[in-house]
C-alpha cells in the first residue's frame, strides 16, 4: 500500500505517476529496502508500548554529571564528574548523587551510555538530529520522531491530538514532509494551556451556542445557494472534527487540580507538573508527548552548563530526579508503565574537563540517553564510555539505532518507508537497528 | 551614573558646559504611534548627511580629508536606517565595516541655555562650531548570554522616550548667543561583531525642564514615543522611495542592455513564427486567444466550460491572485460604482499597479527558491535573506529573465538581502550542489534532487550532473564530499541506486543539460554581474535563452498554475516524462511572454482577461486530473494560502500584526552571520522560523509566534531547507481550532479600539447598513435575504443602545519589553519578562469601552461566524 501524504487537495499526482510509485512501493525498485533478513528481524522484535513520553533536556545534559558518573574532578584542572556517585537498582550501574529517587527505580530503565554523533558546536543542528534521527538535507525536510509516531499510530481517539509538545515550537519538532496535519499542539505554560484548544475566557456557553447557530445558518444557506460545492462540504466536515477536539473532555485533561495535592507535590515544580500533565495526556489517548525541561533560569544556563552554569546544575538534576521518579511510579500505579515508553533525551553530552569558568563545553563523541518502561527488558546498561566518559567503548549506539529502538518499542517498523509528496520513499530511520536485547 | 563638570571655549563664543550626564543602558518599552502622512517641502530637510566608508581603523571620526561616498538631506539628527547601497545592477551591497555618518546643520537658536542630548549605541560625537561637546564610547561585542537585564525605566510623568538598551545617553548644557551655529554629529556604525545599524542614534535639545526636540528643522518632532515613531516612519518611507528612484537611475545602463537584448529576442521570435490560432464554434465564449486554445479542446472533448463567475466573485479572486489579500471595503465600493462593462478591466488595472503585487509574488518564490534565513546562529541549511531583493525586483517589475540571471550570478550582500544571499547554505557540505537543484527545478523544470547523493533512480540525471553544475556556480572544480554519497552498510542490502562518483572525486565545471544548450549569439548578450565567476553568467545566459524555450515555458506554466490551481504541465517543477495538457497554448503563452520582454504583469493581464480565468471553479477534491483530462473548463478550486489567509484576516479586521521585531539580538552586539534582523513584518511573507531550538522562554517572540502558528498550520513553511512548488496545506482540524479559539482568531474578532469593525459599529448608520457592510468586508459580497434577516435578528435587540456614553478610545496596550536581548537572555528576569508577555497575549486584546458589552459580544459572535465559515478561506 502506498502511504499517501496529505496533499491531495491541490496536488494529487497524475494517475500514471501514482501508478508507477505503487509499483515502487510494492518493492520492485525501492532504493533502500531492507533485506529480507532485516524485515524478518523487524517483525520478530516488536514492542508492546503504545505511547511515548519524550523528555527533552535541551542544551546538552552532562552525562558525567548525571547517568554516567566517573571519578570526581575538581571543578578546575582535574577532569571528572562534579558530584559523587551512588548505587542503583542496576547492580553494575551508578548514577550521580542528585538522582536519589531515580536510582532505586533504575530496574525500570535502560541507560544507553554509548550514543554519539558528530555535531557538537551547534545546538540547533544537534537538536534537529536528535529529533529527526538524521542530518538535515536540502532535498527533503525530515519529520520529527513525534510526527512519525503521529503519522504511524494516530491518536487513540478522534477527540485528542496525536502529538503534544510542552515547550516552544521549533523546526526540530516539525512534521517536515509529512505535512502540517502531523504537527503538534503545544503549550509553553501549563496555566495557559495550548493555543487554539482553550475557548477564550469571555466566551461562555451562551455565546458559544450563538456562534455555532450563526455558523450553521451560513452553512445551510451556502448549501442552498451552492448545492454542488463539494469543496465547501469537505472543509466544513473537517472543521467539525476540529470543534470536537476543543470539547470539554479533552480540556479537562489540562486541569491538574483534578489530581491529588500529594501527587502534585510529589512531582515537584514546573517541570514535574509537565510530567504529570504528560501522564494525563497519555491516558486521554495522545500517542507522543514531548516534555521540555527548559528552566534555564534555575542555574543561568539550563543544561548548557558553560562557566558558572555548572555551580547550580544540581538544582536541575534534582528537579529532573524528582519528576522522573514520580512519573515512573505514577505510570506504574496506573498500569501504564508497560505500555508507555518514557525517554530522556538530549542533543549531546559534555566533556569531563572544565572550562575556564568552571563549567563544561559540548561533547558529541559520547553521551547518555535513558529509556524506561514501554515493555522493554529494563534494568540494563547498553554500551559504555572510557574512564573519563570522553569516548564510547565497545558497543556504539547511533542516533538512528536509538530512534529505531523507540519505534520498535512502539510497534513501528523502523525500516518502513514513508513517502514524500512526490512519492520518494524515505525509510522511518536511516538503517537504524533496534537494540535487540531490550525486546524479549 | 557619573557626573562630570567642565567648561570649554568654542571659537569666539564662550560656552559653559554645566554638566554632562552619562546615563547608561536605559531600557524602554517600544512605542507605537500614528504618523502624519504626506510629504514635506524641501526646506524641512536642512540636515546634510554624508556617509564615509573604509576609513583607517581607530581614526574613523577624523573626517577632514575624507570623501563621502553618499550624501543626502533629512529632517533632523535622528537615524533609524540609511539609504541602501546599490551595485550598478541595483543589487544591495554591504558598506565597509565599520562606516561613518556625518550629519551637519547650520542653524540659529534664540539666545539662552540649552541642554543637548546625544544617544548612540557606539562611538559618536556631537560638535558645535568645530568643538566637541558630547561623545559616546565604542560598543563592545557580546560573548555570552549572561549580562544583567537593566532595571525598568521609571518614566514618571515624563513624555521623554527613554533610550533603548543598550544605548548610551550623554547630556551637556550649553549657552548659545543667538548667532547661527554649525552643529555636526559624526558616528561610527557597525564594525567587527556588531550590526551595521544605527539603533536610535539621535541628537535632541531643549531649554532646561522642557521635553527635548530633535535637532534639525523648525518642525522637527519632540523626542517622545509618538515623535520618534512618526519620525522613523517618515524616514523609512522616504528611504524606501529614494531607494526605488536611485535603483532606477543607477541601473539605467543595465536596463538599456536588457532592453537591447529583448529587442534581439523579438527578432529571434520573428524568424520562427508560432503556430496558427485554433478555431472554435460560435458557442464557445472567447475573450482572448487563451479561450481559443482552451475552447478548441473542450469542443473536441465534447465538454462545456463552466459559467462566468459574478463580478464580486471575480473581484475577490483576482484581488487574492494579484495582491494576496481580500479586497478592502473601499475597493468593493469603488468596484460596484463603476459601469458593469468596465469594472473588471479597471479593477485589473488598479491591482496590477498595486504594491501588493510584489508581496504576493515574494511568498511564492521564497518556497520555490528555498529562501531560508535564520535569525539565531543559523545551522539548518540556511540561506541569507534574499527576500528583500525579490520584493524589490517584483516592485520594479524587472524582466523575469533578468531576475533569474541576477539570482544565478549571486552578486551583492549576503546578509542585507541581495542575490548573494542565495549562495549561503549553512552547515551544508556542498552548498552549490543544493543551489544547482533549486535553480534547475525553478527555471527549467528539471529535478536534480534525486541525483544529489547518487544517480537518480527514475530520472536521467547522474550525480555528476549535479556536481558539474555546482562547479559552474563555483567557477572551479568541486570535490564530492564524503557525506554526499550512500555508503554500503554491513547487514543491509546494497542500495539499489547507482553510485557512479566516489567521495573525494573532483568534478570540473560543465553544463549538464545538453538539450538546453542551444548555441546562439544571444547568449553573449546577457549582461554580467560584477565580481562573480564568468561561468555563472554562462549558466544564466544558457538557462534563460529564448532558443531553448524551456525557461519561458516553465515560468508561464508556473504562473498559469498559480492562477488556475493546476499547470498545463504537471508537476510544474519536474517536467521529465510529463505531457502538456495544451502544448500549443503553452507555446503561445511562452512566445507572448518572451515578446513582452519577460513581463510578468503582461502575462498576468493576458490570463486574467481570458474567459477561462473568469469561470466558476472545478472541484479539486479529487485532485488534479491527468493531462488528457485537464481541460480547464474552469480553474481548479483553491483555498487561500497561509499568507493570503493571515493577510486577509488582519486586513479585513483593519488590524496590524503589532508583533515584535524579528530580531533576537536587538542590542546589535553580535555579527549578522549569527543574528539577523528581519524587521517588523507588515505582510505575512516577512515572517520566518523563530528558531527557538534552545527552547528558552527569553528567546520567544510571543506575538510573532502566534502568527507563525497560524501560518505553519495552513502550510507555510517556517523552514525552507528544500525547494517546494506545491505545499502540503490540506485542511486539518487544527486549522479550524486556531481560527476559532486561537490567539490570532480571537484577536481578529475582538472589537478592540484597533478594530475596523469597532469604528463601523460606532458610526451613526442604521443597522440595515452595518450588516451588508460587514458581509462585504469579510466575504466580499452582500448577504442573501435570509442571511440579512438572520444577522438583523441577532443584532437588532441591542443595536439602538450600543454606544457607551462618554467612553474613550484606550491607549494601545504595552508592547514588547526592549530590555531583553541575546546578551542577557539567560537571566531569570529576561525569562520572567517574556513569559509575562506570553500570558498577556493569551489574555487577549482589551475590548473597546465605547461599545456596550451586550452589543459588542453579539457583533463579535457574528464576526466569528463569518470568519469561521469555510466560505472565507475558499477562493471563489
Amino acid at each position: 500500500m502506498i502511504m499517501k501524504t496529505e496533499s491531495s487537495f491541490l496536488t494529487r499526482r497524475e494517475f500514471l505517476k501514482a501508478g508507477a510509485s505503487a509499483v515502487l512501493a510494492a518493492g520492485v525498485g525501492q532504493p533502500f529496502a531492507p533485506s529480507a533478513a532485516e524485515s524478518g528481524a523487524a517483525e520478530r522484535i516488536r514492542g508492546k508500548a503504545d505511547a511515548c513520553i519524550f523528555i527533552w533536556l535541551g542544551g546538552g545534559a552532562a552525562h558525567v554529571d548525571t547517568f554516567d558518573p566517573k571519578a570526581r574532578g575538581d571543578g578546575k584542572k582535574k577532569p571528572g564528574s562534579y558530584y559523587d556517585a551512588i548505587s542503583t537498582a542496576i547492580p553494575e550501574a551508578q548514577v550521580c548523587e542528585h538522582l536519589k529517587q531515580t536510582a532505586p527505580l533504575l530496574d525500570r530503565c535502560v541507560l544507553v551510555r554509548s550514543l554519539s554523533h558528530g555535531i557538537f558546536s551547534e545546538h540547533g543542528a544537534a537538536t534537529n538530529l536528535m529529533h529527526t534521527g538524521r542530518r538535515p538535507s536540502e532535498t527533503i525536510i525530515y519529520p520529527s520522531i513525534g510526527s512519525i509516531v503521529s503519522h504511524q499510530l494516530g491518536a487513540k481517539t478522534d477527540a485528542v491530538p496525536a502529538y503534544v509538545v510542552m515547550g516552544y515550537p521549533n523546526i526540530a519538532r516539525d512534521p517536515g514532509f509529512l505535512g502540517p496535519k502531523h504537527g503538534y499542539v503545544y503549550l509553553t505554560q501549563i496555566e495557559t494551556g495550548p493555543n487554539g484548544l482553550m475557548r477564550p475566557p469571555d466566551v461562555d456557553a451562551a455565546r458559544e451556542r450563538r456562534r455555532e447557530e450563526l455558523l450553521a445558518a451560513w452553512q445551510e444557506e451556502y448549501h442552498r445557494t451552492h448545492p454542488d460545492d463539494q469543496d465547501f462540504r469537505a472543509q466544513a466536515a473537517i472543521s467539525q472534527q476540529g470543534f470536537l477536539m476543543a470539547g470539554p473532555e479533552f480540556l479537562q485533561v489540562f486541569d491538574l487540580s483534578r489530581e491529588q495535592p500529594s501527587l502534585r507535590e510529589a512531582y515537584g515544580g514546573e517541570f514535574g507538573q509537565r510530567c504529570l500533565l504528560a501522564r494525563r495526556l497519555i491516558q486521554a489517548g495522545v500517542r507522543f508527548v514531548e516534555v521540555s525541561f527548559n528552566l534555564n533560569f534555575l542555574n543561568g544556563t539550563g543544561w548548557d552548563t558553560h562557566n558558572e552554569g555548572q555551580l547550580n546544575q544540581h538544582l536541575l538534576i534534582k528537579d529532573l530526579d524528582q519528576a522522573f521518579a514520580t512519573l515512573l511510579l505514577d505510570l506504574e500505579k496506573h498500569r501504564l508503565l508497560d505500555t508507555t515508553l518514557a525517554v530522556i533525551a538530549t542533543e549531546f553530552g559534555r566533556p569531563p574537563e572544565f572550562d575556564s569558568g568552571g563549567g563544561r563545553g559540548h561533547q558529541s563523541a559520547a553521551f547518555t540517553c535513558v529509556l524506561a518502561g514501554g515493555g522493554l527488558q529494563t534494568g540494563r546498561v547498553i554500551g559504555q564510555t572510557d574512564e573519563l566518559g570522553k569516548k564510547t567503548v565497545g558497543r556504539a549506539v547511533t542516533v538512528a539505532d536509538f530512534h529505531a529502538t523507540i519505534h520498535t518499542a512502539l510497534g513501528i517498523n523502523p525500516h518502513r518507508n514513508l513517502y514524500t509528496s512526490d512519492d520518494r520513499p524515505v525509510p522511518i530511520t536511516d538503517r537504524g537497528r533496534p537494540i535487540a536485547e531490550l525486546f524479549g | 551614573m557619573t557626573t562630570r563638570r567642565r567648561s570649554v571655549h568654542l571659537g569666539a563664543t564662550r560656552f559653559i558646559v554645566l554638566s554632562i550626564l552619562a546615563l547608561h543602558q536605559q531600557a524602554v518599552r517600544a512605542a507605537e504611534g500614528g504618523a502624519p502622512e504626506g510629504s514635506s517641502p524641501a526646506a524641512s530637510f536642512p540636515v546634510k548627511v554624508e556617509i564615509f566608508e573604509a576609513l583607517p581603523a581607530g581614526k574613523e571620526l577624523e573626517l577632514r580629508e575624507a570623501e563621502p561616498v553618499e550624501e543626502y538631506a533629512q529632517r533632523a539628527f535622528g537615524f533609524a536606517r540609511f539609504p541602501t547601497k546599490y551595485s550598478a545592477n541595483a543589487l544591495p551591497l554591504d558598506r565597509s565595516s565599520a562606516f561613518v555618518i556625518r550629519a551637519s546643520l547650520k542653524r540659529a537658536l534664540p539666545p539662552g541655555e540649552y541642554q543637548f542630548r546625544l544617544r548612540a549605541k557606539g562611538t559618536a560625537r556631537l560638535s558645535i562650531d568645530g568643538e566637541s561637546v558630547l561623545t559616546t564610547k565604542p560598543q563592545q561585542p557580546n560573548s555570552s548570554g549572561n549580562d544583567p537585564v537593566p532595571p525598568p525605566v521609571e518614566r514618571g510623568n515624563s513624555p521623554l522616550r527613554p533610550a533603548p538598551y543598550p544605548h548610551q545617553e550623554v547630556l551637556a548644557t550649553v549657552r548659545l548667543n543667538g548667532q547661527e551655529h554649525a552643529f555636526a554629529l559624526s558616528a561610527l556604525i557597525g564594525g567587527k561583531g556588531l550590526v551595521p545599524s544605527p539603533g536610535e542614534l539621535s541628537v535632541s535639545f531643549g531649554r532646561p525642564g522642557e521635553v527635548p526636540k530633535m535637532l534639525g528643522s523648525e518642525d522637527a518632532p519632540l523626542l517622545t514615543d509618538e515623535g520618534w515613531a512618526s519620525y522613523v516612519k517618515e524616514q523609512s518611507l522616504r528611504h524606501r522611495r529614494d531607494d526605488a528612484v536611485r535603483r532606477q537611475a543607477l541601473s539605467a545602463g543595465v536596463r538599456g542592455q536588457w532592453d537591447e537584448y529583448h529587442e534581439r529576442v523579438r527578432e529571434c521570435l520573428e524568424k520562427k513564427p508560432g503556430a496558427d490560432l485554433p478555431k472554435v464554434t460560435g458557442q464557445t465564449p472567447v475573450f482572448n486567444e487563451i479561450d481559443l486554445f482552451i475552447g478548441a479542446r473542450l469542443e473536441k472533448a465534447g465538454a462545456a466550460p463552466t459559467m462566468r463567475i459574478s463580478d464580486l466573485e471575480f473581484l475577490r479572486r483576482i484581488t487574492l491572485d494579484t495582491i494576496g489579500v481580500v479586497p478592502s471595503a473601499e475597493e468593493v465600493k469603488l468596484f460596484l460604482k463603476e459601469p458593469p462593462e468596465k469594472r473588471r478591466q479597471h479593477a485589473m488595472d488598479r491591482l496590477l499597479a498595486h504594491p501588493g503585487w510584489a508581496d504576493h509574488w515574494v511568498s511564492y518564490w521564497q518556497d520555490v527558491l528555498a529562501e531560508n534565513p535564520g535569525i539565531l546562529k543559523p545551522d539548518l541549511n540556511n540561506s541569507g535573506p534574499f527576500r528583500w531583493w525579490l520584493h524589490q525586483s517584483f516592485s520594479d517589475n524587472i524582466p523575469f529573465d533578468r531576475l533569474a540571471a541576477e539570482l544565478i550570478q549571486m552578486e551583492g550582500s549576503v546578509y542585507l538581502g541581495a542575490p548573494a544571499a542565495f549562495k549561503l547554505a549553512t552547515l551544508n557540505d556542498s552548498p552549490m550542489a543544493a543551489k544547482a537543484d533549486i535553480l534547475s527545478q525553478a527555471f527549467l523544470g528539471e529535478k536534480l534532487s534525486c541525483a544529489r547523493c547518487h544517480d537518480a533512480p527514475d530520472h536521467p540525471h547522474k550525480q555528476e550532473d549535479t556536481f558539474s553544475f555546482a562547479a559552474m556556480l563555483e567557477g572551479k572544480p568541486v570535490k564530492l564530499p564524503a557525506s554526499s554519497t550512500v555508503p554500503f552498510v554491513e547487514g543491509f542490502r546494497k542500495p539499489r541506486v547507482e553510485i557512479s562518483l566516489k567521495p573525494g572525486e573532483e568534478i570540473p565545471p560543465h553544463w549538464p543539460f545538453e538539450q538546453f544548450a542551444i548555441p546562439s549569439e544571444l547568449t553573449e548578450k546577457v549582461p554580467a554581474s560584477r565580481g562573480v565567476p564568468e561561468t555563472r553568467r554562462q549558466i544564466a545566459a544558457t538557462m534563460v535563452s529564448p532558443e531553448n524555450e524551456r525557461f519561458a515555458k516553465v515560468i508561464v506554466n508556473r504562473v498559469w498554475k498559480r492562477y488556475f490551481g493546476a499547470g498545463l504541465v504537471e508537476p510544474a517543477e519536474d517536467w521529465y516524462g510529463a505531457k502538456a495538457s495544451h502544448p500549443e497554448l503553452l507555446d503561445f503563452l511562452a512566445r507572448r511572454f518572451m515578446w513582452s520582454g519577460y513581463d510578468l504583469k503582461a502575462l498576468a493581464r493576458l490570463i486574467f482577461s481570458s474567459h477561462a480565468y473568469q469561470r466558476a471553479p472545478l472541484s479539486s477534491s479529487a485532485g488534479i486530473p491527468d493531462a488528457e483530462h485537464r481541460l480547464f473548463a474552469g480553474p481548479m478550486r483553491r483555498r487561500m494560502s497561509a499568507e493570503q489567509l493571515v493577510d486577509s484576516l488582519f486586513g479585513a479586521a483593519g488590524k496590524h500584526f503589532d508583533c515584535e521585531e524579528l530580531n533576537l539580538n536587538p542590542a546589535g552586539n553580535r555579527g549578522l552571520n549569527e543574528f539577523l534582523n528581519l524587521g517588523v513584518p507588515e505582510r505575512a511573507w516577512e515572517f520566518t522560523a523563530l528558531m527557538n531550538e534552545r527552547d528558552r522562554p527569553a528567546l520567544a517572540l510571543p506575538v510573532a509566534q502566534s502568527i507563525v502558528d497560524v501560518l505553519t498550520t495552513f502550510g507555510w513553511r517556517q523552514s525552507r531547507m528544500n525547494p517546494v512548488t506545491v505545499r502540503q496545506d490540506a485542511p486539518s482540524p487544527m486549522q479550524t481550532l486556531l481560527l476559532a479559539n486561537g490567539v490570532v482568531g480571537t484577536r481578529i474578532t475582538r472589537l478592540s479600539d484597533s478594530s475596523a469593525f469597532t469604528e463601523m459599529a460606532l458610526r451613526d448608520v442604521p443597522l440595515e447598513e452595518l450588516v451588508p457592510e460587514t458581509f462585504l468586508r469579510i466575504l466580499s459580497r452582500p448577504p442573501t435575504d435570509k442571511e440579512f434577516l438572520r444577522a438583523m435578528e441577532c443584532l437588532q435587540p441591542v443595536y439602538a443602545d450600543r454606544k457607551q456614553p462618554g467612553a474613550l478610545r484606550q491607549q494601545a496596550g504595552a508592547a514588547t519589553d526592549r530590555r531583553v536581548s541575546w546578551g542577557n537572555h539567560l537571566s531569570a528576569e529576561a525569562t520572567v519578562i517574556r513569559m509575562e508577555e506570553e500570558r498577556r497575549l493569551r489574555m487577549g486584546e482589551a475590548p473597546t469601552e465605547r461599545l456596550k458589552p451586550e452589543f459588542r459580544e453579539r457583533y463579535e459572535d457574528l464576526l466569528w461566524s463569518l470568519f469561521n465559515s469555510p466560505e472565507f478561506t475558499l477562493v471563489p
